[in-house]
């Protein structure tokens, strides 16, 4: 066998296992990843019941608390564009991500109720936006919408958004949807009550605001 | 398709190729080469220097050629002026009383009947080259002449690098420079080697007598010579510690000129009078390995740099139209805090990690084995931001130039 045949043939096999090791890192990360997945299960569960937890004792002393406010936090805010970024990488059907879907629109739901209840309670005025999205290829606008509320929700930190996925097949949902009487018109908002549907721009979306909403000094929190 | 589905079979072969040489620099051949003394024989050695309009550089070349650590009666400095316009013959006849140096004036040609000319004009067994804007080390030659005790060598390339890097190009262009220093010697190991660089190449005058003179080569007189040589059996050797310094483009617009010469010379020739050579058994380190794979490295640089172009458009389209209102500011503002979690684990972009450090590695090694002098880490930097992305600037333009059959002027 000739010089160049042999090396040839040595680094064939070096490639071989340079792209094996390539596709095993890139393996091992993915594991980790789905790994934190499983943690922020975790979180979304204890978030969970910390809110009924929270719901139950505000029952009694609705305004003495000195949050009166909810969790949804910077943190879960942080869950929930990790839960996007994982809906991208895995995909809408994976089994894990829906799971994580139905936890975390759950955990919307009581944080969206509770602070009503504490805004009728102690007479705070928070805004609050229900949105509504599909991304089962039905809503050519969504993507715009989730864009703009992203914007709003990072330059207006008061603002209380909570996007809810129109198509996920969770009972808690399918009942806020009927009670809030929102149709099935890509992208829908609830803002403080006031149904608005479809998107053309920021500054549109805006003027569906209360006046004095979109300032950063909003104390609604 | 998908740039990272188009890249990933030429990534596997770029792994493959970078795999071969740090096998083959590991070794008999190449290890042996690297041993090489730097005896001197007695053989007679002329150096040419072809100058079209080099008055501000010829000097400080012809002087750099003077200082070599030879015997003088054995080296032999011709100076052709091929019809410059400018103060170059003036230049050269400052040096016309040094016994050393011989000085030919011709009617403007073209560099290959420069080099004609002064081969022509000498009996000396050993004919070199040195572009008009290079400089040698003292010790170069005395590194090249051992190459040449295999009778069957008719070729021995030197080590280049960039004279005096000044902005981010040059240096970006010598790490590549540096690169090529590692691959020349360790294909030159397996006789692999396609061109034999204007600066600082050496011939077998009896060699040349048998297969020809130099011809245009579609202005890449170099390669047209050593793929000439390949043809006719001869080894093209390479002594990596004759270190040259060559003065590299300033500008994008000045190296974009230069590299579509040198890729369109390469295509033409390759694709043209010697398609023979690609897949030939007798020398399968080249026909096999180096010219297939160079061949292959124009189409993929095209090809995943033209997919990669449309699906930035399309995605910048997409973000812009996605904006609807939001300030700029937003888009731009400060990203949040690094998080692993969204640190993007793609295959293919691994692979291209892959691939860039290997070939970070060969310029390091180029850099130990040549013993070139200066500071590397502008260079590595500027290879790894600048390189990938303006190699098909002239990949591009060359490839179209060679299928509507342009011809551009030289300079």
């Amino acid at each position: 066998m000739s010089l160049v045949a042999r090396n040839a043939l040595i680094a064939l096999g070096i490639t071989i296992v340079l792209a094996a090791t390539v596709a095993y890192a890139v393996t091992y990360l993915n594991n980790a990843r789905v790994a934190e997945l499983t943690a922020i299960e975790d979180q979304l569960s204890i978030d969970t019941l910390s809110l009924d937890t929270q719901f139950s004792l505000l029952e009694t002393a609705p305004c003495e608390s000195a949050t009166s406010s909810t969790i949804l936090s910077s943190e879960l805010s942080d869950l929930g564009d990790k839960l996007s970024y994982a809906e991208n990488q895995l995909g809408k059907n994976n089994e894990q991500v829906v799971r994580l879907k139905k936890q975390y629109s759950l955990l919307e739901i009581r944080d969206y109720l509770i602070t009503k209840r504490l805004a009728a309670a102690c007479g705070t005025k928070p805004v609050t936006v229900l949105y509504f999205y599909s991304n089962a290829g039905d809503c050519a606008d969504c993507d715009k919408a989730g864009y703009a509320l992203s914007y709003l929700h990072t330059t207006y930190p008061a603002l209380r958004v909570y996007s809810f996925d129109y198509t996920l097949n969770l009972g808690a949902l399918k009942t806020l949807i009927a009670v809030t009487k929102v149709q099935n018109t890509l992208p829908a908002f609830v803002i403080n009550d006031k149904h608005f549907y479809g998107f053309t721009s920021l500054a549109d979306l805006e003027k569906q605001f209360p006046k004095g909403a979109l300032s950063t000094t909003t104390p609604s929190r | 398709m998908s740039p990272e589905l188009l890249a990933f079979p030429f990534l596997i072969i770029a792994i493959f190729f970078e795999s071969f040489v740090l096998v083959t620099l590991l070794s008999s051949p190449a290890r042996a080469a690297r041993a090489r003394s730097s005896n001197t024989p007695a053989i007679s050695v002329a150096v040419i220097v072809p100058c079209y309009n080099e008055a501000s550089t010829v000097a400080e070349t012809c002087e750099s050629l003077l200082a070599l650590d030879y015997p003088k009666e054995l080296l032999e400095i011709i100076l052709v002026d091929d019809g410059s316009t400018d103060a170059t013959p003036a230049a050269m006849l400052r040096l016309k009383d040094h016994p050393q140096v011989r000085i030919i004036s011709k009617e403007n040609g073209g560099k290959h009947t420069a080099l004609n000319a002064g081969m022509a004009s000498t009996n000396a067994e050993i004919i070199g080259c040195l572009d008009a804007d290079s400089f040698v080390e003292p010790d170069a030659l005395k590194e090249i002449i051992p190459c040449f005790a295999d009778p069957k060598v008719a070729a021995v390339t030197a080590a280049m690098s960039v004279h005096q890097p000044k902005n981010f190009l040059q240096h970006m262009q010598n790490a590549e420079y540096i690169f090529g220093i590692t691959l020349r010697h360790t294909l030159a190991s397996i006789n692999g080697l396609y061109v034999t660089p204007g600066p600082f190449s050496f011939y077998r005058h009896s060699t040349i007598k048998e297969i020809g003179d130099f011809r245009d080569g579609h202005q890449t007189e170099d390669m047209e010579m050593a793929l000439r040589i390949q043809q006719a059996g001869y080894g093209i050797e390479n002594a990596p510690r004759a270190r040259v310094y060559t003065k590299a483009p300033l500008t994008l617009g000045v190296l974009v000129k230069q590299r579509t010469r040198w890729t369109s010379g390469f295509l033409r020739n390759v694709l043209g009078e010697y398609r023979g050579l690609i897949g030939n058994r007798w020398n399968d380190a080249l026909g096999v390995l180096v010219l297939p794979t160079a061949l292959l490295a124009v189409v993929s640089g095209i090809l995943i740099f033209s997919s990669s172009l449309v699906t930035f458009t399309i995605n910048t389209i997409q973000a812009l139209q996605i904006r609807a209102g939001v300030p700029l500011t937003y888009i731009f503002s400060a990203p949040k805090p690094f998080d692993w979690f969204y640190l993007p684990t793609n295959f293919f972009m691994f692979l291209g990690a892959t691939t860039l450090l290997v070939s970070l590695g060969l310029i390091v090694v180029g850099k130990r084995i040549s013993k070139t002098p200066g500071n590397l880490t502008l260079g590595l930097i500027s290879y790894t931001l600048l390189y990938s992305f303006i190699v098909p600037l002239w990949l591009i333009r060359a490839t179209v130039d060679v299928t509507i059959g342009k011809h551009r002027h030289w300079r």
